[in-house]
Parts: C-alpha cells; sequence; structure tokens
C-alpha cells in the first residue's frame, strides 16, 4: 500500500480524519493535527481497581498499586480518581498512529512481512531513561496532541488498508488496557489479529483478561537485574520475569527483546543467566532479540553499542541452547535472520524489516522439515 | 549557623461570615508578614528591596482542588494588586498554575490582558511546556514555560494540607505543578525528588518567598478535600527558607492531627522526610533548632 493511497482512503472513507500534514517521517509517526484540552479527554470507568474509604481508590492493573485520593492520578499519568471513581482518560485518545511491518515491533516469528495498524496513547507506567519515545510515553495525555479513535474505528481502519494486525505500541500499552482490550474484540470481528509490545510491567489477573483477547505479545525485557530495573527503568524486574512464563504458557505468541546498552547491561554472564532463565522457564524456542543502543532522551553519553558485543551475547545466548536469537537495529547483519536449529540452513532472510526470502514451507524448514515454532499464516 | 526565620501572622478577621478570604485581612496579613520578615516598618519598602521594578514576578498557586480545596483567588489576587501597584507593573504579576480549566473550577478568571494582572495556565495557547527534559539527580521534567521563561523570580502561595504520601504538601511540592509529569515523582514519600526539583536552578534561583495559605488546614487524608479533617486556624506562614517554612506547616500539621488523636505521620509511614533530603542539599533548613519562628496576631 502506497502511502499516498492511506492517507487519501482513510479520509475519504472514515469519520476519522487523516491528513497528510500528520505525517512524520524517521520515526514514521502519524500524530493527529487536533489538539486537544484535559476537558477533552475520555472518561471512562476504568477497570482493575479498588474503591477505598474516604473516596481514595487503588490500582490493581499494575505492579504499583497507586493508592490516590480525588483527583489524583497513577503513576502512568492516564488514570485519574474522580470523586472516588478511577477513570481513564486516554480511551481512544491517539496520540501516535502508523502503518508499520510487523519486523519493525519487533515480531519476527509472527505473520512475517505483514503490516500491523500500530497505535499508542500518551503515558507510561515506569520511566526508562533510555526511552525512544519519551515525548508520547512520559506525557500526560493533555500535553500531546491526540485525536479520537474509538475502537471500532482502529478496526475500520486497519482492515481498509489491509492491516492483518493491529499493534498496540510505541508508548505502553498496558495503561490504555481497556481501550487495547476493547479494540482487541472489535478487530477480532474483522478476522484481524492483535500484537501488543509491552514492557510486561502488569499484574497477572488483568494480563489473564488480556491473553484471551490477542494473538500475539512482544516483551521488553529491560535488564536481568534488579537494580537497572530501580535505577533505569523505575521499575521491578520480577513481575516481568512472572509475565513471561504467564504468556508462555498460554497460547498466544511470544517475543522478547533486550536492548544493549554499553555498560549499563551488557555484562556476558548477566546474559548467560538471563538464557538460561528464558530456556529453563519458557523452553528455546521464544525468540530474543538483542537490539542495538542509540544514544536518547536522558542517556546521550553512552556510544551506540558496538556490533561486536550484541554479536558475543547472541552466541552466549546461542551456547545456552536457544534456538532463535536475533540481533535488531543492525539491517543487513546475518544475525537478522530466521535459521532453522536443526539443519543451520537459513529459513527467513531480511534485511531491516524486509523479508528477502521466505524458505518455510508451511511452518517447516524446507530443507529439513524442522518445525519452526510461530504463526505463519 | 544563621536561623531560617519563619514568621506565623493570625487574623481571626481572616474568613469573612462567607468563609472566603476577606481581601482586606489579606492585604495586612500580606503587610504585617513582610515586615517581620524583613525586619522592615514598612512592607512595601520591603517588597521594592525583595523584587525589582522591572522582573516579572509569578505566584505559584495551587488549584487541583478546584475550589473546594485550591489557593483562594480572593488571597492569590489580593496579593498580585498589592505586588503590582507597589512595584508599578501589574501586568508584570503572573498567578499560575497548571491549567486554564483547574484555575477556573477554582474559581479564578483567565486574564492575559496587557495592563492587568495575568491569571494563566501552563496549557495556555502559546505557553506549554520546555521542549527538552531539565535533569537533576533523580528528576527529569519538562518545565512550564511560564516559569522557566516569563517569570524572573516567584512566590510559592501554596495551600497547606496533609498529604497520602508526601506527609506534607506546601511550598516546595507547589513546584510540582511546574513541570510536565509530578505523578512520576511520587514513589517512597516523594523522596527525593522534591528536594531534587527544588534545586534546578529554574526554581531555587527564582523562588524568593514562601507564604503557605493554612487559613483552613486539611489535616488528614488530604491533598483531597476532608470536611471532618479541615480545622480554621486562620493563618498565613511567610518565609524565604523554603524548607524551614515547610517544616513549619509540617509541626502544625502535627498539631493538629494530635489534637484529634490520629497518629503522627511517622506512625502511618509518611514523614515528610524530603524536607532533611532538601536540608543536606542546601537548600534549607529543617530542624526546629535552626528555625526562627515569630507569631503575631493582626
Amino acid at each position: 500500500m502506497r502511502r499516498r493511497d492511506f492517507l487519501k482512503g482513510t479520509a475519504a472513507g472514515s469519520g476519522w480524519l487523516l491528513t497528510s500534514n500528520s505525517l512524520r517521517t524517521g520515526q514514521q509517526r502519524l500524530l493527529a493535527t487536533e489538539a486537544r484540552t484535559a476537558a477533552g479527554l475520555s472518561r471512562v470507568e476504568a477497570r482493575y481497581y479498588d474503591r477505598l474509604p474516604d473516596r481514595e481508590i487503588k490500582c490493581r492493573l499494575c505492579p504499583r498499586f497507586c493508592q490516590l485520593g480525588d483527583k489524583e492520578r497513577g503513576f502512568c499519568g492516564v488514570r485519574e480518581n474522580q470523586n472516588g471513581k478511577y477513570y481513564t482518560l486516554v480511551y481512544g485518545q491517539v496520540a501516535s498512529y502508523n502503518i508499520d511491518p510487523i519486523e519493525k515491533k519487533p515480531l519476527f516469528h509472527f505473520l512475517p512481512g505483514a503490516m500491523a495498524f500500530s497505535l499508542a496513547t500518551a503515558g507510561c507506567n515506569v520511566a526508562c531513561k533510555f526511552c525512544q519515545n519519551w515525548e508520547i510515553s512520559q506525557m500526560r495525555p493533555e500535553q500531546v496532541q491526540s485525536r479520537y479513535l474509538p475502537p471500532e474505528a482502529v478496526a475500520e481502519a486497519a482492515a481498509r488498508y489491509n492491516c492483518p494486525i493491529v499493534a498496540y505500541t510505541y508508548s505502553e500499552p498496558v495503561i490504555f488496557y481497556e481501550f487495547m482490550y476493547d479494540t482487541s474484540l472489535e478487530t477480532r470481528k474483522k478476522g484481524l489479529r492483535n500484537a501488543v509490545i509491552t514492557n510486561g510491567f502488569i499484574n497477572p489477573e488483568p494480563l489473564a483478561e488480556l491473553i484471551k483477547v490477542v494473538e500475539a505479545i512482544k516483551i521488553d525485557l529491560k535488564a536481568f537485574n534488579q537494580d537497572f530495573y530501580t535505577n533505569y527503568v523505575r521499575g521491578q524486574l520480577k513481575p516481568v520475569l512472572d509475565s513471561i512464563k504467564q504468556i508462555a504458557s498460554s497460547k498466544v505468541w511470544l517475543e522478547i527483546v533486550y536492548l544493549v546498552i554499553p555498560t549499563l547491561n551488557d555484562k556476558a554472564e548477566e546474559i548467560r543467566q538471563m538464557a538460561r532463565w528464558l530456556k529453563t522457564e519458557i523452553g528455546p524456542d521464544y525468540p530474543l532479540h538483542f537490539s542495538r543502543f542509540q544514544p536518547m532522551y536522558l542517556i546521550k553519553n553512552l556510544p551506540p553499542t558496538p556490533i561486536s558485543t550484541l554479536e558475543r551475547l547472541r552466541d552466549i545466548a546461542l551456547e545456552e541452547g536457544l534456538h532463535y536469537v536475533y540481533l535488531g537495529n543492525v539491517p543487513g547483519h546475518p544475525g537478522e535472520n530466521t535459521y532453522c536449529p536443526n539443519c543451520g540452513q537459513v529459513v527467513i532472510e531480511r534485511y531491516g524489516y524486509t523479508i528477502k526470502k521466505n524458505s518455510l514451507s508451511g511452518n517447516k524448514c524446507r530443507h529439513c522439515h524442522q518445525i519452526i515454532p510461530g504463526v505463519w499464516s | 549557623m544563621e536561623k531560617a526565620r519563619v514568621v506565623i501572622i493570625r487574623s481571626e478577621r481572616a474568613l469573612a461570615a462567607n468563609g472566603l478570604p476577606d481581601p482586606g485581612s489579606m492585604l495586612r496579613m500580606f503587610r504585617k508578614g513582610l515586615e517581620i520578615l524583613t525586619g522592615s516598618n514598612q512592607a512595601e519598602e520591603a517588597l521594592r528591596q525583595l523584587f525589582q521594578p522591572a522582573e516579572n514576578i509569578g505566584i505559584k498557586i495551587n488549584t487541583i482542588g478546584r475550589r473546594a480545596i485550591s489557593t483562594y483567588p480572593e488571597m492569590a489576587v489580593t496579593l498580585g494588586l498589592w505586588l503590582g501597584k507597589t512595584l508599578g507593573h501589574e501586568d508584570k504579576i503572573i498567578i499560575w498554575d497548571r491549567t486554564n480549566e483547574e484555575l477556573k473550577e477554582a474559581g479564578y478568571k483567565i486574564s492575559r490582558s496587557v495592563g492587568s494582572l495575568r491569571i494563566m495556565g501552563t496549557d495556555s495557547s502559546g505557553i506549554g511546556y520546555t521542549s527538552q527534559p531539565v535533569i537533576n539527580r533523580s528528576v527529569a521534567s519538562l518545565f512550564s514555560r511560564i516559569q522557566a521563561e516569563l517569570v524572573d523570580s516567584a512566590i510559592s502561595l501554596a495551600l497547606l494540607k496533609d498529604h497520602g504520601i508526601a506527609g506534607i504538601t506546601g511550598g516546595m511540592k507547589n513546584y510540582f505543578g511546574a513541570i510536565h509529569n509530578p505523578n512520576k515523582y511520587h514513589d517512597s514519600n516523594c523522596d527525593p525528588y522534591l528536594a531534587d526539583l527544588f534545586e534546578i536552578d529554574l526554581i531555587r534561583k527564582k523562588h524568593r518567598l514562601t507564604i503557605l495559605d493554612a487559613l483552613r488546614v486539611q489535616y488528614h487524608r488530604g491533598p483531597s478535600y476532608h470536611p471532618q479533617w479541615n480545622e480554621k486556624t486562620n493563618q498565613l506562614i511567610f518565609g524565604f527558607d523554603p524548607v524551614a517554612v515547610d517544616a513549619v506547616g509540617w509541626k502544625l500539621i502535627e498539631n493538629l492531627r494530635a489534637k484529634k488523636g490520629l497518629p503522627t505521620l511517622s506512625e502511618e509511614r509518611r514523614e515528610p522526610t524530603y524536607l532533611q533530603t532538601a536540608e543536606n542539599l542546601g537548600l534549607g533548613l529543617a530542624h526546629f533548632d535552626n528555625i526562627e519562628i515569630i507569631e503575631e496576631e493582626v
């Protein structure tokens, strides 16, 4: 699909106007042109909270368990206690959307080559110092431009532009849980699938419900030690590991991304421990992506990750028995390809987000008929 | 070590029969507070010592609690008009907070007219936040352009309240309303975030004066309004030392809590430890041994 078709078709055929000047290149982000005020935010009752005495509430969506008085918002900045009732302020308030190849998420074993209608609202339940989308994730909804795209509009737009996937991404979809959940139901009605790109910092109960309505989840595992989560993420490692196990025990396809930041989370021994943990707890077949860091947001004093570091960490993970270990943000590197763990042949050849050659036969290696796990059609 | 001076001014006539601040009483309290704080016998002269005529002065108020529990317009506007009249430039005074909606709901009338007192939110057209985060220790935030660019000096005219996380909210925490992401800084009793934020030059170097509104104090279950735990004390608390003023406010809240048989903030594990952190950073004095408290009735 050409960009012009996307813009023209959407503007002509739906009530949700996308205009050409809302297209931003580079990050390939579409921003709405219509500013909103605080008064324009959504006011949909949130799920997963307890009412407490004296108009206080306790949020149960993520492991922070924010306890809030009247008029206060949680750490995410998008859920607010209004007179003892808890509301999401971002239901349908889309701050960023675009059509991306699914490889950009990255999801490599999930409908390769498919396009994903990708969207986000403002807000996040952590505060990574290296966030690449901080201009929406670290904002409150009234501080970003957004437009109203309710679930049925998202589903319709995705279908109209031949996107078989809707991806909840860019910021942190956990914090727009209600919108994501309802949108997933709508997209399923149209035969589309749903992919969640998340930090995995969510409580088991809402995750269990989410798993029922989505088909793929990619988790950003930021590090394999709590100190990093404390100092650079403002989050907790254990709930993320619990989420990984919970997803792996379900029917949802799972991939894991690890952004390698020089000197901060690139210790070989830690990567070895992580690989062992993954193999033991969820098995060797879920893809692990090592992504290359670029200086941004609050960490501009470190260089991009050396390719040699990424290669070394990939070798360690393969040594520990993981079958599918990729390198990300290194276009043209052989580590982007999928190799059959049985015969070693390339079964999917990639360049960046592009599929150059797909040698799968159904879900099997064309050369040796080894089953390659994933969602291929 | 020189003690930090904090002045408490009481007036039985601070609140009029309608329950709102009486502007005349407010003005008398402001004048007396400034005179005692500066050792001057002429409040207007003290103001002229404190602020330069060409300066744009921000009065940061707190309107998150809307009309029920916000800085009273009757108080803030009285202060703004007095400053404007004394310094000769009414439109160099900006009463401000996060959003126009909150200001209006708290009873303020938005005004950006040339020649008159300006009252506006950061979300006003053409204002907004700075584009790049300012980083200091644990804090990284965009600043309201009102605080960062429009004002040269600042008064924190804050409502004193109990706070369910920070322990108390006063003059220092009022500046959470000057950044785009205060929701990120409520962990661990807002400590060290509150002190780290105040240390940033955009606040520390511009802050000149704290006035705590303690006419009515929410001493429990704050910062929300709960009338059963809201006590009339008819006080304003003045100080140049932002840490010392808040420390005195904390003491007032503890006294009210003790009178009502409530546990101390320490017992509720929400002692405002950020005050000690602020002292450690050299932002002011948190210990009563180092604070000179002067009380007077008008």
